[in-house]
This record gives C-alpha cells, sequence and structure tokens, in this order.
C-alpha cells in the first residue's frame, strides 16, 4: 500500500519524517510532500502518485477543526476524498474529532506506530498490545545464587545461625501456637474466606492472645481508630474494583533497562482505600505493593478477624482484609506483606500464605531493637515465620530500617546478613533490603553532604561483594531526603530510582510524594506523581549508568570490614538473642534498645506439652459471643456473632 | 456536595502562588480561599515564602481512611 504524507505546516514536518521512516521499516512505500503546500497540492499528488492512503499533518493547534474542514470540503471536491482513504493528525487532533470530521482516523502527539499501522490495515488487534497492555507478572526474585562470597563473612554467619537453630529447637511461643491453630484451621477448610470467617474462635486460640484481642471477640469492642466494615460497602467497593479492573491499561515504567521493579508500599489504614490506591498505582505503572499493618497489630498478641478499617496508619491484618485486598489486586501484581516485627508474625504469614501472597517480611534483629518484641520472643517465632514462609513458597524480604533510628549501616547489614543465612538454612528465598537514606547516622557523620550518590553506592556495592542475594532497597528509597513540596519530593525519589536501576538492584520500593506530609493520609494522586517522576528518569537515563565517585571504594572496603568486625562479636555472644540484648546489632547509644513486647512468653517445648497450651493473659471465654447491636457488620465479619 | 466532589478518592490539591508580604498571611489567605469554597477539611502541604509571595499547596480531604466514603454511595 503506497501511503501520502502531507504537512500542512509551512515549517513543521518532523512528525511526518518520524511516521515516514517507522512506515517504511514496516515496508510501506511512502510519498512524503515537502513543507508549505496547499490543500489542492495535496490532492493532485494523491492522485499522480496513485496512493491508497493519505496522512494529513498539521503541528499548530489553534483553528484546527476549521482548517480540516477545509481539507475535507477541497479533498471531496477533487474526488479524492471517497476515492482515497485520509486520515489526519498534529497536536491538537485525536481520533474522536478526525471521524467527527468525517476522516478515516486521526492521531496525535502520543499515537504510537502500532497505532497508525492498525489504522492503516483497519486491525486493531496489530495496536493490542500497546493501546491494552496485558503485564505479566515476574518471576521473582530473580535468579541468584544465594552464596556468601567473603569467606570470612560465611564463618561467622554459620556460627550464629547454627546458634539459632539450636537456641530455638526447644522453643516455642504463643504466637507459634496460634499459626498453628489458624494453619490447621485454615486447611481444614481449604482456605475459604468464607468458611474460615464463619468458624467459632476455640478457646485454646483465645487464651493465647491478649484481652484487646479477647474483648474485640467476646464484646465487639474495636481497638480506638477501628471500625467494622459493612455489607453494603464491602459489596459497593467490589462493584468499584470491577469498573477499575474493566478500563485497567497498565503501563510500564521500565524503559530499556527491565529492572528494578517498582513497589509501593500501602497501609492507608482501610482495606478499600487500599485497593483504590493499589489500582492506581497499578494503573500507573508499579509491579508489586506491600501491605503494612498498623503498629498496636504489632503489639498485640492475637489477630482480629472480618472486614475492619482504621482510621490511622496501618491497615489491620485479617484473612477478610487481605482477601478483600487479594480480590483488588491484577494477576501481574507481586503482592508482600510485612510480618516481619511483632508478636503475630508467624500468623500473618499462614494468613498471607492462603491466601497466595507472593513474599512476606521478616526480621528478627529489626523486630527486636527498632519494633518493640522482646528478642527471644522473635527469634523464636521468626524462625517459626521463615518456616511457615516456606512452606507456602513465599519468599521473604528484610528490611534494615533500624538506619532510622540511628543505628549505623554496617550493624543493620550484619543482622540482615543472618536473615539471609538463617533463610538458606531454612529453605527460604531471603531478599536483601537496605534502606537508602539520609539517616541519623549518615547525617551525623556528614557521609552524604556532598551527594545522595556515593555513600549509597558504597552501601549497595558492599552487599553485593559480600554476597549473591536478590536486593531490594528500600523502603522507601530516599527516605529522609523527600520534601513536602511535590516536585522536590517526585524527584528524589525518582533519582533514587534512576540510582538503583545503575545499580542493578532487583527491586525498589518507592515513596508518594506525600513521604514528607504527616499532617495526614497520603493520597492516591501523590502516589501516581511519584510514578510519573519515575517513569521519566528511568526514560531519561535509559541504560546510560550513573557514576559515582573514587571515594565510594574506600567506603565500600570500610563497610564490608565493619560488617564482618559485627558479626564476629555476634558469633562469639553466647547467643544471637544475649548479642541482640546486649545491643552488639543496635544499642542505646545507637537509638534501639530491646523491645518488651513477649517478654518471658516464651517457653520450652517440653513444658507447652505438659500443659497444652500457654497462658499469656487469664480471659474468661463465653462459648456464645454476643452478637453486634448498632452495626451491620459485613457477613465476613461476623465471625464472633455465631 | 457535589457529584463531582463524590467522585474524588481521597482528597483534592490546590496549588498556586499568592501574592502577600509573610507566610503567616499566605496561611491566613489559603484559609481564606478554602473557606469560600467550602473546603473546611483542608491542611497546608507545602508552603514556599519569598519575594513576591507564597508558592503554596493546599490539600481539602473528601474521604479520609476510615470514612464512609462518597466513591461507595449509589
Amino acid at each position: 500500500m503506497k501511503i501520502l504524507l502531507a504537512p500542512l505546516d509551512p515549517v513543521h514536518d518532523a512528525g511526518l519524517k518520524l511516521i515516514k521512516r517507522k512506515l517504511e521499516a514496516l515496508g510501506y512505500p511512502c510519498v512524503l510532500l515537502p513543507p508549505d503546500i496547499t490543500v489542492e497540492e495535496i490532492g493532485e499528488a494523491a492522485l499522480k502518485e496513485k496512493v491508497e492512503m493519505i496522512f494529513v499533518g498539521r503541528t499548530v493547534g489553534y483553528g484546527v477543526e476549521q482548517l480540516f474542514q477545509r481539507v475535507k470540503e477541497v479533498l471531496t471536491r477533487q474526488g479524492v476524498l471517497g476515492k482515497i482513504r485520509v486520515a489526519i493528525g498534529g497536536m491538537a487532533v485525536n481520533d474522536e474529532l478526525a471521524k467527527n470530521l468525517g476522516f478515516e482516523g486521526g492521531y496525535g502527539p502520543h499515537t504510537r506506530i502500532e497505532e497508525i499501522h492498525a489504522l492503516i490495515e483497519r486491525n486493531p488487534e496489530l495496536a493490542r498490545h500497546v493501546t491494552h497492555p496485558v503485564k505479566e507478572k515476574p518471576e521473582f526474585p530473580f535468579p541468584h545464587d544465594y552464596r556468601v562470597i567473603i569467606p570470612e563473612t560465611l564463618k561467622y554467619l554459620d556460627q550464629i545461625v547454627d546458634g539459632i537453630m539450636d537456641w530455638t529447637a526447644d522453643k516455642t511461643s504463643p504466637g507459634v501456637r496460634r499459626a498453628q491453630i489458624t494453619e490447621s484451621q485454615l486447611r481444614a477448610v481449604k482456605g475459604s474466606v468464607e468458611t474460615y470467617t464463619a468458624l467459632p474462635f476455640t478457646r485454646d486460640y483465645l487464651t493465647q492472645c491478649d484481652q484487646s484481642v479477647a474483648d474485640f471477640f467476646q464484646k465487639n469492642v474495636c481497638p480506638p481508630s477501628a471500625r467494622q466494615i459493612t455489607q453494603d460497602e464491602v459489596a459497593a467497593y467490589l462493584r468499584r474494583i470491577d469498573i477499575a479492573k474493566k478500563y485497567f491499561h497498565p503501563r510500564v515504567l521500565q524503559h530499556d533497562r527491565k529492572t528494578p521493579l517498582v513497589f509501593i508500599q500501602y497501609g492507608t489504614g482501610c482495606p478499600m482505600m487500599d485497593g483504590m490506591h493499589i489500582k492506581v498505582v497499578e494503573s500507573w505503572g508499579a509491579d508489586g505493593v506491600l501491605h503494612f499493618d498498623p503498629a498496636w497489630g504489632a503489639r498485640t498478641e492475637g489477630l482480629m478477624d472480618g472486614f475492619l478499617t482504621n482510621a490511622e496508619d496501618g491497615t489491620p491484618v485479617t484473612y477478610a482484609n487481605l482477601s478483600l485486598i487479594k480480590r483488588s489486586l491484577d494477576q501481574a501484581t507481586l503482592w508482600t506483606v510485612r510480618a516481619h516485627r511483632g508478636l503475630n508474625t508467624p500468623e500473618i504469614i499462614v494468613l498471607a500464605g492462603f491466601l497466595g501472597a507472593d513474599m512476606t517480611k521478616i526480621n528478627i534483629g529489626y523486630g527486636s531493637i527498632c519494633g518493640g518484641t522482646d528478642p527471644a520472643r522473635l527469634t523464636v517465632d521468626g524462625v517459626e515465620a521463615i518456616r511457615i514462609a516456606v512452606r507456602h513458597g513465599m519468599p521473604f524480604d528484610i528490611p534494615t530500617n533500624e538506619e532510622l533510628a540511628g543505628v549505623p549501616p554496617h550493624k543493620a547489614f550484619a543482622g540482615m546478613l543472618i536473615m539471609a543465612q538463617l533463610g538458606r538454612r531454612l529453605g527460604a528465598k531471603p531478599i536483601l533490603k537496605p534502606l537508602l537514606c539520609h539517616g541519623p547516622h549518615i547525617m551525623v557523620q556528614g557521609l552524604m553532604d556532598q551527594n545522595y550518590v556515593d555513600y549509597n553506592f558504597a552501601k549497595i556495592r558492599a552487599l553485593q561483594t559480600i554476597a549473591d542475594f536478590p536486593i531490594w532497597p528500600g523502603e522507601p528509597i530516599g527516605f529522609m531526603t523527600h520534601d513536602e513540596e511535590k516536585v522536590k519530593s517526585a524527584a528524589t525519589t525518582a533519582l533514587h530510582a534512576a540510582m538503583c536501576a545503575s545499580l542493578g538492584v532487583d527491586a525498589i520500593t518507592t515513596a508518594s510524594t506525600d513521604e514528607a506530609f504527616s499532617r495526614g493520609p497520603i493520597t492516591s494522586a501523590g502516589r501516581a506523581a511519584a510514578l510519573h517522576g519515575i517513569k521519566e528518569t528511568f526514560r531519561f537515563f535509559g541504560e546510560t549508568d550513573i557514576a559515582p565517585s573514587p571515594r565510594v571504594k574506600g567506603w565500600t572496603e570500610q563497610l564490608i570490614q565493619d560488617i564482618n568486625r559485627t558479626l564476629k562479636a555476634v558469633a562469639a555472644a553466647p547467643s544471637f538473642v544475649d548479642a541482640l540484648y546486649a545491643g552488639l546489632l543496635g544499642n542505646k547509644e545507637d537509638g534501639v534498645y530491646p523491645g518488651r513486647g513477649g517478654k518471658n512468653s516464651v517457653v520450652t517445648a517440653t513444658a507447652a506439652k505438659k500443659s497444652g497450651h500457654w497462658i499469656v493473659n487469664s480471659i474468661a471465654v463465653r462459648k456464645k459471643p454476643v452478637r453486634a447491636k448498632s452495626s451491620r457488620p459485613a457477613a465476613l465479619a461476623s465471625r464472633r456473632c455465631r | 456536595m457535589t457529584a463531582a466532589r463524590e467522585q474524588i478518592v481521597d482528597a483534592m490539591d490546590i496549588e498556586s502562588f499568592v501574592l502577600c508580604e509573610s507566610e503567616k498571611e499566605a496561611k491566613e489567605l489559603i484559609a481564606q480561599l478554602m473557606h469560600s469554597m467550602g473546603l473546611a477539611r483542608h491542611v497546608i502541604v507545602s508552603l514556599d515564602f519569598n519575594g513576591p509571595g507564597a508558592h503554596f499547596r493546599v490539600r481539602a480531604y473528601m474521604n479520609k481512611p476510615g470514612d464512609h466514603y462518597t466513591w461507595l454511595r449509589k
């Protein structure tokens, strides 16, 4: 098919030149007319060249409708329109305008060659992969050999991990017991949300819970900031999600490089608001999402149930809430459920596993010295949590946000590497999650006074030198470099993303532009804005690397030395738990201290067998809990009302 | 509340530049602006006063997490 390309501008014809090059590459012979011609000359050229289709382009936007009206009249008078197919294009043209004016189609500045090809061939399928892209869920984490490369590091890690395995071998906790009960129940109901949530609570479970959880089930008392979601709300929400899915055309953030994958963390407090935010970020190109729960959820023995919304940060983990999130996700979206720092770590992983979450998050060190949980308790629960994650085929990431409290990177990284090696020993796929931040230690030491690039490079290079594990900086990247001003915030996130691409990491967790704004909830628009920035930055750099300064080498070597020195000290401690209590992975001077949540709740397995269960708080259990009065909770929230 | 407002997922931001002689005056003008538009539940996200006035972003929340969302009404 021969095609005529005709610019209707006095000088601008770059768009048509571009189209010519691409159409010729597709095998279409093209004739490009010079600029500054009349409409009559276009018609005459089309007849003379015996073309089958004409593309008329007009760059300047004003008066475009009247101009193309005249094009139509002239080409009709010449006998061209009707005999030869005509499409129009330009800055102010779209397909709708073109068709309203009686042309075959229209193209604008964002029209891709595939769409023009589809227009020429009258076959929308030729452009479907760009107009209606379908993302496939990547196999994540990407392949790594999970090998510790430096012998000295490996020696210390193996000593520490041996010690953890021995120390935990005969110990258990209420958190482990609840996870066992929940896993057993979920297995019995084959993971069905409806059936599980309708099950009556067992006395055994409630005796492992705090009073607030017992009150929830027995007296319908929610935490102060939480409320139940009604049946009508859930039904309306699911209709909204169906609409969002109907018009869902995911964007791709990456340009030439296929990595890093981009994750966002959600946890607005409400699973329905989370779901809407997830639909926004999926549409704007995010590859994955992470569930964040409220702080009180981590410090309470036991999980509540049903559809719960929270007016503060963090969305309560319940099987129903997670199932609602799961139903909201696109099939390509990677889903992580945070479990790492609290008293419900093993049970959360059970729930996530039965719902098919792709990954979870476990870090004994962080949760113990920064998350408020007793080191002994979290060591027992953390090992069990990894075992559960392995059973459900879930890799887990290991965040190091203790840097935000002031812990130096080498101590945080030592703790992370211990978790990684522990994970490998238990058959898991651990993911290193260094925090790229302008944290307190870095500020005090002036390590980022010159730029935000060099020290972050050193941190990642140190990890890459020590071991071949997946690396997924977070959480989010650029922590404490953000500003309340939206453009600055988007820029710092985007530039950190570009830096991570240069470093060859597997994935990143990114902030919204509201990261530094603390006087209200994060907004969906702020999430979209940050993703816009990342996409543009990936486009800008393509495969070009950011080059750090020579000081990175010295910092990298120093970090490796400091990590090994820390691991050596931990290996020499009576136990890993003792090392945590002693502050070897972060102490009060650094700004952290051992948590007290769940203190003295670890028991030996032999003691547990004698008693049958572990009493945390003495609570009276009613066989028939009271029925909800004022609210009409959603059907799945009615477990305690049976 | 109009139907359009009901479709806003969470919040509406207004960004502009207001001529003023101090940060305090900027805040007063922004509050006046938001009240005049019936957007009482608002918060200043960012404000940068310099020279002729202030570059600001102010946010009016339509739906906060935990609310009964307007976009779930029939």
